[in-house]
């Protein structure tokens, strides 16, 4: 569990949207520093990204979805999630912590950032990036792979940001 | 009253794209169809099969948090059947209290799963369900259609 002052040099991230790469049966989940001049692209499965998705457009699904499910025992076990960090990338693989809290005790919980950053918008949980994983991010061309994906494969959220 | 039901298996349904668990009651006498979507199918499967992924999936997360709370899970019951949906509760032990949380059955057999924790079927819903429905649909199947996960 980061002190204080271990979060200060983390960069807080916003989800930016989520986009669907035609090509693969992948999404990608866009966050973006606060001033807007760092993205990180993450690539993500299809229910996590629709469950992001739901998220980020405040859909209430019917039925509760898995993420929805984990937000419930929190509020039955009365435990936070308070914050969640993109902690390092190996071989294109992102690595995330859940940091849960309850009655002031802490918990670190390993996780891939797709459940870390759907679970963090249900509970309004900040996302944090460390520098070292921003710089190591493989997204110098991203603007312009960005601009090069057709508009109609934006979502929804992305249109609205 | 409360059934114990396995898992036995998955099967693809290529009509409509999507998976089926297959429930049996301990005597093999009922059976319990549940339309699952693709990635719960494979929540599901992975725990079947004992596989170990290289990043914690889903429902692995969820067992996760469960665990660093020291909350148990005791069992899981499909309560109700809906306009072909199924209703779930998983119930967790937790310091002292007991708690009932509503849960798609696709999620609560994953973490069940997970947890070795049991499956019930309340007699309701087993009762609701027609089995003839799935022998016809099962009689159409092609053998190529089952999974590798059907038992």
């Amino acid at each position: 569990m980061p002190s204080p002052t271990d979060l200060d040099h983390l960069i807080p991230l916003k989800v930016h949207g989520v986009l669907v790469d035609p090509n693969t049966d992948t999404q990608i989940v866009v966050l973006r520093d606060e001033k807007n001049s760092e993205v990180l692209p993450i690539w993500v499965g299809t229910a996590e990204g629709t469950s992001i998705r739901l998220a980020l457009e405040e859909v209430i699904p019917p039925r509760p979805m898995s993420h929805d499910l984990i937000y419930s025992f929190g509020e039955h076990l009365g435990f936070m999630i308070t914050h969640v960090t993109i902690t390092e990338v190996k071989n294109n693989t992102y690595y995330a912590t859940i940091h849960i809290s309850k009655n002031g005790i802490e918990k670190s919980i390993d996780s891939r950032p797709s459940d870390a950053i759907a679970l963090a918008l249900r509970t309004k949980g900040q996302i944090y990036v460390t520098p070292d994983v921003l710089e190591r991010r493989g997204g110098e061309n991203l603007d312009a792979w960005l601009a090069k994906l057709d508009p109609k494969s934006f979502g929804q959220s992305e249109a609205e940001a | 009253m409360l059934n114990q039901m396995n898992v036995r298996g998955l099967l693809f349904d290529p009509y409509n794209n999507a998976y089926i668990v297959i429930l049996r009651d301990e005597q093999n006498s009922d059976m319990l169809p549940i339309w699952v979507g693709k990635s719960e199918a494979s929540a599901i499967s992975f725990a079947l099969e004992r596989i170990a992924p290289p990043r914690p999936m889903t429902h692995d997360l969820m067992k996760t948090v469960l665990d660093s709370m020291d909350a148990k899970i005791i069992s899981i019951v499909l309560t109700d059947l809906k306009e072909n949906t199924y209703f779930a509760k998983i119930h967790l032990l937790y310091g002292d209290s007991e708690f009932s949380i509503d849960s798609r059955p696709s999620d609560a057999i994953a973490v069940a799963l997970r947890a070795e924790a049991p499956i019930f079927a309340t007699a309701e819903v087993l009762h609701k369900q027609s089995s003839e429905e799935l022998e016809r649909w099962l009689e159409n199947l092609k053998p190529e259609d089952f999974g590798k996960f059907e038992t």
